[in-house]
């Protein structure tokens, strides 16, 4: 019997250490034929010809032309304006133009070389300054603003800036960022008993038919979806995979037969959604005695052609524009660019990284220039329980930050070494706080997801149903251990596979750090359930989520509690800069993070050490760049990310403040751990180097702008 | 015609000495354990062993490994070498996606047979080459110097 | 498209093949499988024919040789290299940091080498030690200095009908020896930069003094008018002649991408390798 407590071995780590886990990539099926996108090379102009050359028998070529009348050409990703295949015009580079299919990979390769695509060019919209300036003429609208929300708390922030006796202004930009899943993007489409079944790397199967259903002018539940061994995600596979997708079902639908379509390396690297570039500007006013009155932040993403789901990753950066902190007033304006890059999307964090990372180092170079310990300076913000929030909601939870900073603080002896080291001396130690707004912003999971999941008891076993789906953050093993843990038996007694779409309840995205705290919710309430039934041989309850009371929310206006709770950290890091080279040399990585409740500590471990050392490669080495709309960097070796070598062994904590609607007292956590090192580390690096950085990334090429000799 | 060991099986292949040997492997002979992540050398994804030498079999031409020995996945999971990894991958928490890890397993085999009792420092070196994106590595680290306790002998 | 690919494990039918056709070597392919490749379950296209030499064990092996120098085989891999002590110092550094575990295992010093990528990691600290390339062809055998036989980014002065065979390198002498590789990261990185240096120091007098810049042009970057300023001067004249030094080495390199940051670091590399010089007592290495 495993208790939730208990320390219990992940229930995929054997088949998949051992090779035999089936990820899309290795799977073959009988006749099955394989596809390769035909994408554009230019960001912006009008398609004049597509020249096609003899297709050999075998081989077909399918494009927007091909949607049938009943269908339309898009994808629908809560927003619905990205298309299955450029028609007309093209906006992106690497946009779908068409599809190619056929049995020979090689010869796919050959034809897509051979197709001759006439272009009138424009010039292209690459950056957010480029698309604020209507370079070239707008691209969308007249303003090139896809989306743009304003927050707005204690009054009139004009007023309350005119009042101040000293303003600190800044822009602080973040770069593009790629997932590097390990794991490329995949799917293969087919028919199976009469359906259109795709097999696929995902984190939302649900999305996928109701993104490509239309289409073909089908409904989502024509569509069967079955989501394979998914080798990570971060985000990069929550819309992304419709992508993919589309075209498939598209070639499907003529084809009749297992179509196949991975993607390598240099394609997903190229061709696939990234974090959104981003710019914050501050205007923060202060007292005669230094304390903030106020602060008008505007904060501008890069969304690339299309919306798809950045609206919601902008309103998520501007609830978190603040920080773990309370201004007594704030006026956030977020701004979601179009350019011709390739559409921004999902990444852990989902657009909060940027905006924490911001206000953490602009208040760090408000403390310096106060001459004031920066930890100190936050700590006297820090976010309390009943506190209003930007979104004149309040923080309903307690917090605890302090207790957290003690943690971290003390671990990481920082008090001493803050101020030991001298700035300027090469080494320097630095503190973020962070948090994250676990599930859906305001009140999405009642209004929009409404998760289901079953529980089914047969003899002594029990199935779980729902369409939550393991991408390595070990849900599958988290989601049996509370059911276990309720229902008082073993890990083995409890099953839970892959959802396929046609077998379980959609209980919303695998996204937004939602599926311990609000699946995982319904899972322990239908094993709850399922308890008081033990005696009975066969058994099924579903469960629907509720929405708990007291987090008032309106979605018109953006007000009230933007969340139902939040995850909160604290990271510490040290390190040293090599005088000659630029080097920098991590020498240790304290963390705290509050989770409400771990369900299982090894799990989190896990996901603490992976997400912050994935926010300090964002901060350090991991430089995606966009020139003409093309991206330079293609390769895992021109984009790098962190190995074994790059940093130290981490030491982490958590303080349990359990969250009275989770599972246990559980919160979301995959995305929070991603939300702060990197503020830690530029705080360290500023302090090392006595001078002010305003971007990341920062490898060693941008540090020597920043160092100041002698 | 090119002739190697795979996993103490006699294999011949006649096609193009320059295909890959993940191909090889992967597609002719259908052991999908070896996995790819790049393409070019960079992840350690498609690790296997050359004689007993760690190399990445997407940037390999098959044509080069004319009479040597080959092992994969497949062939050290059910060695007691392999087992005693795999194992300690388990219990530590070693895995999380799991793309990288058949790959970091030939990794630390790899390690293992030319320094039985390394130290954590060696753990990483030897670990440089296979990027996880997930784990940030540090429970894998221990993981391996979990199977050289635990294996003490084997190697 | 060609697709014609010869595999071979005897050198001499290698040269016949390599005489007749024109096929171009492929050793650990480390590079041309990567610069080649197609994708996923599609074999590599290269625009010529090409000859799998991994086999050929008369290019392997590390000696000495009976005029002293130390020989490389061509097919010799970064990790062979960077375990043997017959190889010198610098070379054995380079070696160590090229990659990761299974790269090491898999490239060659003469693929590093005929490949002459600007960010090559041996052929720096090899041309900073007057290193020579062993060339042969079926009819002929002849050494060219490194640092001639490259002759620019992916250019060298292979003939046709040769194939690399070997690398001779003479021992150099010195008091005090440098190396720095600052890399995407700090392992399995490919070259932002590397320096290498050496002085040698007899009787207070400064015998020799060599450096050389990898991934700062075209090709690795040696300045002998530069190195000429230091030789003859005595210890405790070094620190006056940094400036002209580095001075003089920011004139010899041209990098191309980057310039403010490899300029930066290289000047600072090099006057804190001298000031060490200048400074402490004579001990190899100067980290």
């Amino acid at each position: 019997m495993t208790r939730i407590d208990d320390k219990v071995r992940r229930v995929d780590a054997l088949e998949k250490a051992r090779g035999e886990a089936v990820y899309l990539c290795d799977m073959r099926l009988p006749g099955m034929i394989y596809a390769r996108l035909v994408r554009s090379s230019v960001p912006r102009a009008r398609i004049v010809d597509i020249k096609l050359p003899e297709l050999p028998e075998g081989y077909s070529f399918f494009s927007a032309k091909d949607i049938p009348p009943e269908g339309q050409n898009s994808l629908l990703m809560i927003a619905k304006d990205w298309r299955c295949f450029a028609d007309g015009d093209v906006r992106y580079v690497g946009e779908t133009i068409g599809i190619l299919t056929g049995p020979s990979r090689a010869v796919l390769k050959t034809l897509d070389e051979s197709i001759e695509i006439t272009y009138d060019e424009q010039e292209p919209v690459v950056s957010i300054d480029d698309s604020l300036a209507l370079k070239g003429g707008p691209i969308l609208g007249d303003d090139n603003i896809h989306c743009q929300l304003v927050s707005e708390k204690g009054g009139d922030i004009e007023r309350v800036l005119e009042g101040a006796a000293r303003i600190f202004e800044e822009t602080v930009e973040t770069g593009f960022q790629e997932h590097v899943h390990l794991e490329t993007n995949a799917a293969i489409c087919t028919l199976e008993d009469g359906h259109y079944t795709f097999y696929i790397s995902a984190q939302c199967p649900f999305y996928v038919r109701k993104s490509v259903a239309g289409l073909l002018g089908l409904k989502p539940e024509d569509i069967v979806v079955k989501q394979t061994t998914t080798g990570g995600a971060f985000g990069g596979k929550e819309h992304f995979p419709d992508v993919l997708a589309g075209p498939l079902l598209v070639a499907e639908s003529y084809l009749k037969v297992p179509i196949c379509l991975v993607f390598d390396r240099e394609e997903d690297m190229l061709y696939s959604v990234k974090r959104h570039p981003s710019k914050v500007t501050f205007r923060t006013g202060v007292d005669k005695d230094g304390r903030i009155l106020g602060s008008d932040i505007n904060v501008y993403y890069n969304v690339g052609a299309y919306l798809s789901s950045s609206y919601v990753v902008l309103q998520r950066g501007v609830f978190h524009a603040n920080g773990v902190y309370n201004f007594p007033a704030t006026r956030i304006h977020g701004y979601g660019m179009a350019t011709n890059t390739f559409p921004s999307d999902a990444f852990r964090g989902f657009g909060a990284p940027q905006t924490l990372f911001a206000v953490e180092i602009h208040l760090d170079h408000i403390a310096h220039a106060l001459g004031v310990d920066p930890v100190e300076y936050k700590r006297s913000y820090f976010l309390k329980q009943g506190d209003e929030t930007v979104t004149q909601g309040h923080i309903v939870e307690k917090v605890v930050l302090e207790e957290m900073l003690s943690q971290v603080a003390q671990k990481s002896d920082y008090f001493r070494k803050a101020a030991e080291y001298k700035r300027g001396s090469g080494r320097g130690i630095g503190m973020s706080f962070y948090n994250h707004g676990g599930a859906f912003t305001g009140n999405g999971e009642q209004a929009i997801i409404k998760a289901h999941l079953r529980l089914v008891k047969d003899g002594g076993h029990y199935t779980i149903l729902c369409g939550q789906t393991e991408m390595g953050q070990g849900f599958r093993t988290a989601l049996r251990k509370i059911v276990c843990a309720v229902l008082g038996v073993d890990m083995d007694d409890v099953t839970y596979d892959n959802p396929d779409t046609s077998k379980v309840p959609d209980s919303g995205p695998t996204a937004a750090s939602r599926s311990t705290m609000i699946v995982g919710r319904l899972a322990e309430k239908a094993a709850l359930e399922m308890k008081e039934h033990l005696g009975e041989d066969h058994y099924e309850v579903e469960t629907e989520y509720e929405h708990p009371d007291g987090h008032p929310w309106e979605q018109a206006t953006f007000k009230g509690d933007a969340y139902l709770g939040y995850g909160w950290g604290a990271a510490c890091v040290e390190l040293e800069v090599d005088p000659v080279t630029n080097e920098v040399h991590v020498l240790g990585i304290w963390s705290s993070h509050d989770i409400g409740k771990a369900i299982d500590e090894l799990i989190v471990h896990g996901q603490v050490n992976g997400g912050i050392i994935q926010s300090l490669g964002y901060a350090s080495m991991e430089k995606m760049e966009n020139k003409g709309g093309h991206f330079r960097q293609s390769s895992m070796s021109d984009y790098v990310v962190p190995t074994s070598m790059d940093f130290p062994r981490q030491e982490w904590g958590l303080v349990d403040n359990p969250y009275e609607w989770g599972p246990f007292g559980a919160k979301g956590m995959g995305e929070l751990v991603f939300n702060g090192a990197d503020a830690a580390y530029i705080d360290a690096l500023e302090r090392a180097l006595d001078t002010e950085v305003h971007k990341i990334p920062m490898p060693v090429e941008d540090i020597e702008a920043v160092r100041r000799d002698g | 015609m090119i002739k190697f060991t795979l996993n103490g099986r006699q294999v011949s292949f006649e096609g193009n000495p320059l295909t890959r040997l993940i191909d090889v492997i992967r597609e002719d002979l259908g052991l999908t354990g070896t996995k790819e992540g790049c393409g070019e050398g960079e992840c350690g994804a498609c690790s296997v062993l050359r004689n007993g030498h760690l190399v990445t079999s997407c940037i390999i031409p098959v044509g080069a490994v004319d009479g040597d020995e080959i092992v994969t996945i497949e062939g050290l999971r059910d060695t007691e070498q392999g087992r005693c990894i795999i194992e300690s991958f388990a219990e530590g928490g070693a895995v999380q996606c799991g793309f990288c890890i058949p790959g970091m397993v030939m990794a630390a085999q790899a390690l293992l047979l030319t320094n039985p009792d390394p130290s954590e420092e060696d753990v990483r070196l030897a670990i440089s080459g296979n990027i996880c994106r997930c784990t940030g590595y540090d429970l894998i680290v221990d993981s391996i110097l979990l199977a050289a306790r635990k294996g003490r002998g084997l190697w | 498209m060609v697709e014609r690919c010869f595999v071979t494990k005897d050198l001499d039918e290698a040269l016949r093949i390599r005489k007749e056709t024109g096929a171009h070597p492929l050793a650990g392919g480390s590079d041309l499988m990567v610069q080649y490749k197609q994708g996923i379950g599609i074999t590599p296209v290269f625009p010529w024919p090409v000859m799998v030499i991994s086999g050929i064990e008369e290019l392997k092996g590390i000696r000495k040789l009976d005029d002293g120098r130390i020989e490389i085989g061509a097919l010799e891999t970064p990790s062979a290299i960077a375990a043997s002590d017959l190889v010198p110092w610098h070379v054995r550094q380079a070696a160590s940091r090229m990659g990761a575990v299974a790269l090491r295992n898999t490239a060659t010093i003469g693929g590093n080498i005929g490949n002459a990528s600007p960010k090559g990691d041996l052929p720096q600290p090899l041309i900073l030690l007057d290193a020579v390339v062993v060339l042969r062809s079926a009819d002929s055998v002849r050494e060219v200095l490194l640092d001639d036989f490259i002759r620019g980014s992916k250019k060298t002065d292979l003939h046709e009908d040769e194939l690399i065979t070997a690398i001779r390198i003479t021992e150099v002498p010195y008091s005090y020896a440098y190396y720095r590789k600052v890399g995407t990261r700090r392992a399995n990185a490919i070259s932002k930069l590397s320096i290498s240096s050496l002085v040698l120091i007899e009787d207070g007098i400064i015998k020799d003094f060599r450096a050389s810049s990898g991934a700062a042009g075209p090709k690795v970057i040696r300045s002998h008018e530069v190195e000429d300023l230091l030789k003859g001067h005595a210890v405790d004249e070094v620190p006056s002649l940094i400036p002209a030094i580095t001075e003089g080495w920011d004139k010899a390199i041209s990098p191309h991408a980057m310039p403010a940051y490899r300029r930066g670091t290289t000047a600072r590399a090099l006057e804190h390798f001298l000031s060490a010089v200048a400074t402490l007592p004579p001990g190899p290495v100067i980290e």
